[in-house]
């Protein structure tokens, strides 16, 4: 029967259940192709809480986010509540504007959840990037529904214990540290399951001073074994 | 409420219990002994009126107080801005539940039988025609010139302003007088009316009483509120913006007196907007430790400026004006306080340290653009760890490989903290890279390296 129509065809916000949603334009590019392919709308939802679920800091997480973060032009990006001190110096490095970032530290949990409310109302920021190890799920909903309507992205960085907690959000995603990248495993999305991490890689890579010599030290000498020449060629 | 002991209003409460106006003080307790019973303050009324009128200035710059505690506001050039009659009555309506006053809003296309309305029970009359069957009904005993002869007038059957209105006006001028009938004249728009315009002082400070010792800053939100809608309209009638405000919390005078706690709001984009500055005041009232009750509360402005019209752009921007992020961070300042909302402020320098320089986003230190050749790790620990060492490796969850060369930092000997150090890349066994360094052989009595972990690779 060719009359019956696809629901994909019918409107745009339905998908059959091994395909990816198709976002409507509210997306910002990942900058990885592979990446792109496999998040729905085809790059980081604008206006929805996504939760990145963390190795530890420092695995790989902003470096991930980059180009995203250099796509938001001169908008305000605001750091809340990070676990340690922010270098504005890597940001320089790569190709980003410092002036940009803004970091907002709150002495007490009730106060973080409140100015990232406030943030997303205001909707002036480009993105929201907000670390918190528990957060009850009513907060997380009103964080979620804050964000529907503002246009920036916002993430939530929580360590990768928080997994089987329950979260509105539509997208969230583990990282974990890989060789010259990370690896990333898809929690929850809208679109099929997928179960296999998928290796993005980062640039620019940490390591730089990269040691040249050092190879030339480490390659083992060639043994000299007198004996181990063949009968033939000596004689 | 009494004056010269007889009641002249009384509440519904009060009504039910069978009190009459003009009983005296004596009848009320037989009635209800437990009726709260207060001498009219004339100085106070007198005081809420003007405060009612600063805060309708709101709407129109061209207000005036009228006899018998009555505010008329000339808003006809005001109609397009606000969006209609009902949403100014509606404005008008909050700013006399802001001052705590209860209010009859009439509206009428001369000032005249608007106050005449609003003597009586409101009502809106948009149209001549609508205001002359509204005038009509009104009673006899509404215009003050007419009180005097009332005895006549109900003598005569004369019980509305409509039949008031149809007398003979030769007998009605020679029997009354000319009073009545300019004041008929004047509401039903046949003579022309001229007022004097209400004038505000050329500073503004206002002061509250409250009702009641406060124990809780919170509290004083309503009180706080009931002087920012002043603050509002003066601004407004000025042409003025605010760019800083005292509110001062006047303590109950104990054994010694107190003085009174001072909340400063400094605001970096000048307002007139009273949501604004509620909201401010009321983050900080909530991180203020009262020291005892507060009775009384004061708002100053200290620094204005001229008000910018707003400019409505064709194409507004999706993300907010700048003006708009400005008021966030000030929000966001009044609550967290200024040294945890920060901006990025890079030294050049080459210890991390001192290199990864944040300051508050109310300071003014000016932003000067980092190196973008040097290769950083995003975050930078508080203070350095020392690592443990396992079989001559450096540890730190599990044994750390160095990958690069070193990238030796020596400076600070000019401030007499010297920092010798080597830094390296090194990767764990979880591919995770960590920023650690060295401390230069020869710079401690010590034979051992040490090593320590100071950033991670976001």
């Amino acid at each position: 029967m060719s009359a019956v129509l696809l629901p994909e065809a019918i409107h745009q916000d339905l998908w059959r259940g091994n395909q990816l949603a198709r976002a409507r334009s509210r997306v910002v590019e990942c900058g990885d192709t592979g990446l792109a392919r496999e998040l729905p709308g085809g790059g980081w939802p604008r206006g929805a809480l996504t939760d990145l679920l963390v190795q530890q800091t420092g695995c790989g997480e902003l470096r991930l986010l980059r180009p995203a973060l250099a796509q938001l032009a001169s908008k305000p990006v605001v750091m809340l509540q990070p676990p340690h001190n922010l270098q504005p110096t890597a940001f320089a490095w790569w190709g980003l504007d410092p002036a940009n970032l803004m970091t907002v530290k709150a002495p007490r949990t009730a106060d973080a959840l409140w100015a990232a409310e406030q943030i997303l109302r205001a909707g002036t920021c480009g993105a929201l990037l907000f670390w918190q190890n528990h957060v009850r799920p009513e907060s997380l909903r009103r964080l979620h529904l804050a964000a529907q309507a503002s246009e920036s992205l916002f993430f939530m960085l929580r360590p990768l214990a928080t997994t089987r907690d329950a979260s509105p959000a539509p997208l969230r995603i583990a990282i974990r540290a890989a060789t010259d990248g990370v690896d990333i495993q898809f929690l929850k999305r809208r679109g099929p399951a997928r179960d296999e991490p998928l290796f993005v890689a980062l640039t620019p890579s940490p390591i730089l001073n990269v040691k040249r010599n050092a190879i030339v030290d480490r390659r083992p000498s060639a043994v000299v074994v007198p004996r181990s020449v063949p009968a033939e060629v000596v004689a | 409420m009494l004056e010269k002991e007889r009641v002249i209003a009384s509440d519904a409460a009060a009504r039910a219990a069978g009190v009459c106006i003009g009983m005296r003080r004596g009848g009320v307790l037989t009635l209800a002994p437990t009726t709260l019973m207060r001498d009219r303050d004339g100085a106070a009324e007198v005081n809420a009126v003007r405060e009612v009128a600063t805060g309708l200035l709101n709407l129109s710059p061209q207000v005036v107080i009228a006899e018998e505690s009555t505010v008329l506001v000339d808003v006809s050039a005001s109609l397009r801005l606000f969006g209609g009659i009902r949403s100014l009555r509606r404005i008008a309506r909050r700013v006399a539940d802001a001052i705590g006053v209860s209010a009859t809003i009439s509206v009428a296309p001369t000032g005249q039988a608007a106050w005449l309305l609003a003597r009586y029970r409101g009502g809106a009359h948009l149209s001549h025609d609508s205001l002359g069957r509204g005038l009509a009904r009104l009673p006899v005993n509404l215009p003050p010139p007419a009180r005097r002869h009332l005895d006549w007038l109900t003598g005569i059957g004369c019980e509305t302003v409509g039949q008031l209105m149809r007398l003979p006006r030769a007998g009605l001028k020679k029997r009354c007088g000319t009073a009545l009938l300019d004041l008929l004249d004047r509401a039903s728009g046949d003579a022309p009316e001229v007022y004097e315009w209400f004038e505000t002082p050329p500073t503004f400070q206002a002061r509250v009483e409250l009702p009641d010792r406060i124990e809780h800053a919170e509290a004083c939100l309503f009180a706080a509120r009931r002087l920012v809608v002043q603050l509002t309209g003066w601004l407004s009638q000025k042409q003025l913006a605010v760019t800083r405000i005292v509110l001062r919390l006047e303590h109950e005078r104990g054994r010694d007196a107190i003085a009174p706690t001072t909340i400063e709001v400094s605001l970096a984009e000048p307002t007139w907007r009273e949501d604004h500055l509620v909201r401010l005041l009321k983050e900080r009232l909530t991180r203020v430790e009262l020291a005892a009750a507060v009775i009384a509360l004061q708002l100053a402005v200290q620094e204005v400026r001229e008000a910018e019209a707003a400019s409505d752009s064709l194409f507004p921007e999706p993300g907010g004006t700048a003006s708009d992020h400005a008021r966030l961070l000030e929000l966001l300042v009044a609550r967290l306080g200024p040294e945890n909302v920060l901006r990025p402020a890079p030294v050049a320098d080459h210890r991390p340290e001192v290199a990864a320089r944040w300051v508050s986003v109310t300071d003014k230190t000016k932003y000067v653009a980092p190196a973008t050749d040097t290769p950083r790790p995003t975050w930078l620990l508080e203070a350095p760890i020392k690592l443990l060492m396992r079989s001559e490796r450096p540890f730190y969850g599990t044994p750390l490989r160095t990958v690069s060369s070193g990238e030796r930092v020596e400076a600070g000997w000019f401030q007499g903290e010297p920092v010798t150090r080597d830094y390296f890349v090194a990767v764990g066994d979880d591919h995770i890279c960590y920023w650690i360094f060295r401390e230069r052989i020869g710079a401690v009595d010590d034979d051992e390296p040490r090593w320590f972990l100071h950033g991670m690779f976001g």
